[in-house]
């Protein structure tokens, strides 16, 4: 944390000087708004997510902030699938009781909103470019509004992902005893093929290697070379989507997979049965989705303590969790303070990280973590959870992002579909893909 | 007169506070109705749409047709090959699937319930079985079908695959026909019941005089039903059948819920012109103006069917003789 000078109270004028010359008329209209936000600091700050986990994580912002938690009423949409319908339409009434002050974005539609006037930069919100400074460079990268380079919105997690197994499975059926012998097995995608056989073969179609073709989605999704949608406005469908469909093609029609439907209650059943080998999954998927589907909650029951990670055939990354300041918010000096503790304060981060073990935006508390050796952790026969992720978060490339990839995503996933249970031929399911997408966003130039 | 107008003046004007009695419905129709309705006419001629990249609303701007030039030509230049046309198609099949057996089994049992030879016992009893699924919600069913059918280890796919009679499990909701089937299945199911007991109360309406003068004459069960219960039944039948013709052609929360993506799959082909305009309007780049123009194409198909329906379903008869006593009116007049 980059020293005291920003207190719990300073509004966005304190922090204004601190920036670079150049956002000072940006910052100016904030100050107004400050000014007259403190008169109404009686109302109630809205902060508006999908699920539970932003207010699982702001009880950490709470304990730090005494008297904070009385003045935050937290929405929880429920579902990520209307919740951008949602947002759009209480943005679209700032005089709305109701109306956001804060906002959570997922990765797939965040630029949608931080490419627009309707979020505001976290200058405006009392943060410096000194509290960003433990933060992996790609998730400012993804944050930042492509118009003119402002930073709209903070993250408290970093994503990078990795193939997880089932180290008796692995054991059983390949004679794997060691992560660096699993990625030897899975290193390119011919590999992941040949020992999905493999797998399928020796346990006598009892496992497979995945549960769904979904699985490989984001793998390929964080490799394309260029987003869907380039800066004019023109749609191309990267090459690496191609070879996507080949491959889950070859996993439906070789029967290599369980051939259930991402997040479908069956699939959801995989982590603690011995259908499914292994899953593609990030930092917060060992802990939300295997590790709470595992069957236990200890060494020795159900399928805890029996996962490991190895990197598999591509590097990735998935998803993550932003938060960012409307442009109505009530006010922004309470907005930067919550961001402040809950993105750039090591301390809580470090806190945060060693009990719910999530993988925290902040190099230097991963450090810690790392060094006191917290990051061995049982669920995964004391693998160092941290040391697999810290090289990859590095690393990660969030290019391919644009604004569009929620809804194309979806486009693609319906032909592919039709393409890997053989109802149609590649070029006929990428013409009809190319058709949707021109008709969902008719200003788009396909190529 | 003068003794009339005299009259008039003295009675107390009770008839405007019946005015203000119906006008709390004219104000909400005008506003949450009317209004709509215009705005949405005037949008359906107006590109508006938002830009994802910025997330800015571009419009409305006036572009005259070009909302329905894109509905109705494909991009290949071909007429009506466009995912209007199939949202379109999609919706008449999967109604016409659910409505014709839907109204005559609603017919055969209120017939059935209704006739007073035919001593059904436990009456009640059916009619509530018959009914129930009416009152559970359609998303309830939805989620309930889906599971069913969930593929490769659903109820159904386990039955299948154990009882022997397919060797590996089937890909129900990914298959277009089974799909359809499915929520035609669940439409009819839900709706019969109450589409009988409309026809019910249709056939007690009927005087049970014509029913036993008929019997007396010796007609048989099918006689009567031929020329008494379906002759009289028919304006009954006529607000059945236009009620159902509005409500199939606005299907939505069934093929809504029951398909994976919420898309209409496999390859939109359960997507009904609802879902196709929500889509429009809601998701990708929320294309209000042509969402608009897309339920303004609904809203005449909707009239389309419903004329077409009064029009089949017109009483000839009355016709016929209206027909006959202007014609013996005129000769009368000729002769004079």
């Amino acid at each position: 944390m980059g020293g005291a000078a920003p207190s719990t109270d300073a509004p966005a004028a304190d922090a204004a000087p601190a920036e670079d010359a150049a956002p000072a008329e940006d910052a100016a209209p904030a100050d107004d708004a400050a000014a007259a936000d403190s008169a109404a600091s009686g109302d109630k700050f809205y902060i508006y997510s999908w699920n539970t986990e932003v207010q699982e994580r702001l009880a950490y912002v709470f304990e730090a902030n005494p008297g904070m938690e009385e003045r935050i009423e937290y929405v929880n949409i429920g579902d990520s699938a209307i919740y951008q319908e949602r947002i759009d339409q209480l943005l679209q009434a700032p005089d709305a009781a109701d109306y956001p002050d804060m906002i959570a974005f997922e990765a797939a539609y965040i630029m949608k909103y931080t490419n627009s006037d309707q979020t505001l930069a976290v200058t405006d919100l009392g943060i410096t470019d000194a509290d960003l400074a433990e933060m992996y460079p790609y998730t400012i990268d993804v944050a930042t509004d492509k118009r003119n380079g402002t930073l709209k919105g903070l993250s408290w997690q970093a994503c990078p992902g990795a193939f997880m197994y089932r180290t008796d499975l692995a054991e059983s059926l390949l004679g794997v005893k060691t992560p660096e012998e699993m990625q030897a097995k899975i290193s390119t995608w011919d590999d992941f093929v040949a020992t999905a056989h493999e797998i399928k073969d020796k346990s006598g179609d009892a496992t497979r290697i995945l549960s769904s073709n979904g699985d490989i989605a984001e793998v390929f999704r964080s490799n394309m070379e260029n987003p869907w949608v380039d800066a004019n406005g023109v749609f191309r469908m990267d090459p690496i989507m191609e070879q996507y469909m080949e491959l889950c093609k070859t996993f439906e029609q070789e029967d290599l997979t369980q051939k259930t439907t991402t997040w479908s209650d069956e699939w959801n059943a995989g982590p603690s049965t011995d259908a499914v080998f292994g899953y593609f999954g990030c930092t917060w998927f060992l802990h939300w989705t295997i590790k709470a589907n595992c069957g236990g909650s200890a060494v020795g029951e159900g399928t805890y303590g029996l996962w490991n990670m190895c990197q598999g055939p591509m590097p990735y990354y998935w998803g993550g969790t932003w938060l960012g300041a409307t442009a109505g918010c009530s006010d922004t000096a309470l907005a930067g303070q919550i961001m402040k503790s809950l993105c750039c304060d090591t301390e809580i981060m470090t806190k945060m990280s060693s009990e719910t073990l999530d993988y925290v935006n902040n190099k230097t508390a991963m450090q810690t973590l790392s060094d006191e050796g917290k990051g061995a952790y049982d669920f995964l026969g004391g693998q160092d959870f941290i040391a697999v992720f810290s090289p990859l978060a590095d690393n990660v490339d969030v290019s391919f992002m644009s604004a569009y990839d929620k809804t194309i995503g979806d486009l693609l996933g319906t032909q592919n579909t039709e393409y890997s249970l053989g109802n149609k031929d590649k070029e006929t399911a990428i013409a009809d893909f190319k058709a949707a997408v021109a008709e969902a966003y008719p200003s788009l130039t396909i190529e | 007169m003068a003794k009339s107008n005299s009259k008039k003046h003295k009675t107390v004007e009770y008839g405007r506070y019946g005015y203000y009695f119906i006008a709390p419905f004219f104000i909400v129709f005008a506003i949450f109705q009317l209004w709509p309705l215009i705005y949405t006419l005037g949008l359906a001629f107006c590109e508006n749409y938002t830009d994802t990249m910025w997330n800015v609303e571009v419009g409305p701007t006036f572009n005259g047709l070009e909302n329905f030039t894109t509905i109705f030509v494909g991009s290949d230049g071909s007429l009506f090959d466009t995912y209007t046309f199939r949202a379109l198609g999609n919706t008449l099949i999967m109604w016409l699937m659910n409505f014709l057996p839907q109204i005559l089994l609603a017919l055969l049992l209120a017939v059935w319930f209704t006739d007073t030879r035919v001593k059904i016992k436990a009456q009640g009893a059916y009619k509530i079985l018959v009914f129930m699924p009416n009152i559970i919600t359609a998303a309830t069913i939805s989620v309930l079908f889906y599971k069913l059918f969930d593929y490769p280890n659903g109820p159904i796919n386990q039955f299948l695959v154990n009882a022997g009679i397919w060797d590996k499990p089937y890909q129900f909701l990914n298959t277009k026909w089974a799909t359809r089937s499915i929520i035609s299945f669940i439409n009819f199911w839900m709706w019969y019941g109450n589409t009988m007991i409309v026809l019910t109360a249709g056939v007690l309406g009927i005087s049970p005089s014509l029913f036993e003068a008929a019997r007396v004459d010796g007609a048989t069960s099918w006689q009567i039903f031929k020329s008494v219960t379906l002759p009289l039944l028919r304006p009954i039948l006529l607000f059945s059948l236009v009620n159902s013709a509005i409500g199939g052609l606005q299907m939505f929360d069934i093929p809504k819920l029951l398909t994976t993506s919420g898309y209409g799959d496999p390859d939109y082909t359960t997507r009904t012109m609802t879902m196709y305009i929500r889509e429009l309007a809601f998701s990708g780049a929320r294309q209000m103006g042509k969402a608009s123009a897309v339920s303004l194409v609904l809203f005449v198909v909707t009239l389309f069917f419903s004329l077409v329906l009064f029009y089949i379903m017109r009483d000839k008869d009355a016709i016929r003789e209206k027909k006959a006593i202007k014609a013996a009116e005129k000769a009368r007049k000729g002769a004079n």
